[in-house]
């Protein structure tokens, strides 16, 4: 039994693995039986309205919160009960940072290097530079920009093998958010780091990502790679003397107040779209990411 | 050629693999990019634009399989010989078909009738209107 527990634990296990979770504030559900997993070097960009659960999925994912039910692996161990030797190659930036806040950047980076063998002190010093931050004042006294920037660093110093990012965008300008992007491909593509991060700012996504999972509502609507997702799916529209021939679509239908009709439709495994799609007046159309997104998401 | 110019347009319905194909056809297409120029290398690429290096690669790897590049040992993607070197017009042309059918769509939904579309395009390719 044992020998072959070890036998799986070798085959390098994915950086991040989740099955069923369930999570309820009060008695509504915020994560609905959410299933994920990333495969190493893969950049997965979670997506979601505010409130659709993200953060929730991180924290439950990384053994920051326990769910309901289902269960969390980070590298093959228990979310919930992560040995340091994990710890050492996970890093992660929760959407407020505020640990530490008492010391400087300077003393918070001298601290922790000496708990990561892999601490690159050259980059903390270089992008400190670049990204014009004082090290030397108390980190509750930066801006939240600069604090978050402050923190990417801290999460990237130790040379992660898995990067966890909470909308790691939310408080920088265009030209800090870009740096940030470069940074996350690079490593992937070099490093071979496992990314793993959430945003509502589709362009940064569809940049750097190789996969796309959107939550809505507590539930993972779509995991796929990004390219795939646009050429998969398209929006069809349908005039109202035919609306009543729209397919049944997962992501439901939109009814125009005029009486046409428009749906998210797949391609089949030979790459064509529904029927519906070859009626006289149908039109169908491909989307971006952003419009799929909000196709899928309003109400 | 330098990696700055391809553009990337993220929004775009495109996927930006494809973008990156299209633009590369287009240029070799032209003449712009010679049989023998040497490509930025996918980490330039990457870099520049902040997009995933598997984008990139994936990109060089569906052109080089259509014949677009070829692998050079040690140096990196190069265009490749074209097998039909200098493009007809028609043929350059027909690389423009889904962008035309696209503008065409637009124009007949704005009642906008083809001389005066045609017009404005002539100026915006820097030609003197006739």
């Amino acid at each position: 039994m044992n020998a072959v527990a070890r036998n799986v634990a070798a085959e390098s296990p994915a950086p991040l693995q989740a099955g069923g979770l369930v999570h309820r504030y009060d008695s509504k559900a915020v994560l609905d039986q959410v299933s994920l997993s990333l495969e190493p070097g893969s950049v997965l960009g979670l997506i979601g309205r505010n409130g659709a659960g993200k953060s929730t999925l991180i924290r439950a994912m990384l053994g920051l919160l326990e769910p309901d039910a289902g269960s969390a692996f980070v590298f093959g161990e228990p979310a919930l009960k992560l040995p340091d030797h994990v710890k050492e190659r996970l890093g992660y930036v929760p959407q407020q940072p505020d640990a530490l806040a008492w010391l400087t950047a300077t003393q918070m980076f001298d601290y922790l290097s000496r708990f990561y063998p892999r601490w690159d002190g050259r980059f903390v010093e270089n992008t400190m530079q670049r990204w014009r931050i004082a090290g030397d004042k108390v980190m509750a006294k930066l801006s939240p920009g600069e604090r978050q920037r402050v923190d990417l660093v801290r999460a990237l110093a130790p040379q992660p093998e898995l990067l966890v990012l909470d909308e790691p965008a939310a408080a920088l300008d265009p030209v800090a958010r870009r740096e940030l992007l470069r940074e996350i491909a690079l490593r992937a593509g070099e490093s071979g780091t496992t990314v793993l991060f959430s945003t509502h700012i589709v362009s940064d996504l569809e940049r750097v990502a190789s996969d796309i999972a959107f939550l809505h509502d507590g539930k993972l609507l779509l995991h796929c790679p990004v390219d795939d997702t646009k050429e998969r799916y398209a929006r069809l529209w349908l005039p109202a003397n035919v609306a009543h021939a729209a397919p049944a679509s997962v992501f439901g239908k939109r009814r125009h107040e005029d009486g046409s009709v428009s749906v998210i439709v797949e391609r089949d495994s030979q790459g064509a779209w529904p029927d519906a799609s070859r009626l006289p007046a149908a039109r169908v159309d491909a989307l971006g990411l952003e419009d799929l997104f909000v196709e899928i998401a309003e109400p | 050629m330098d990696a700055s110019l391809l553009v990337i347009q993220p929004a775009s319905a495109e996927p930006i693999y494809r973008q990156i194909v299209e633009q590369l056809r287009r240029l070799i297409a032209s003449g712009q990019l010679a049989p023998g120029d040497l490509l930025p290398s996918v980490r330039e690429v990457a870099g520049l634009h902040a997009v995933n290096p598997m984008t990139v690669s994936r990109a060089y790897s569906l052109a080089e399989g259509e014949g677009l590049l070829q692998r050079l040992r040690g140096k990196g993607m190069a265009v490749a010989a074209q097998r039909n070197a200098s493009r007809t017009a028609a043929q350059r042309l027909a690389l423009l078909e889904p962008q035309l059918a696209a503008l065409a769509r637009q124009a007949r939904e704005l009642e906008l009738p083809a001389g005066q579309v045609l017009r404005r395009l002539d100026q915006m390719m820097g030609n003197k209107a006739p």
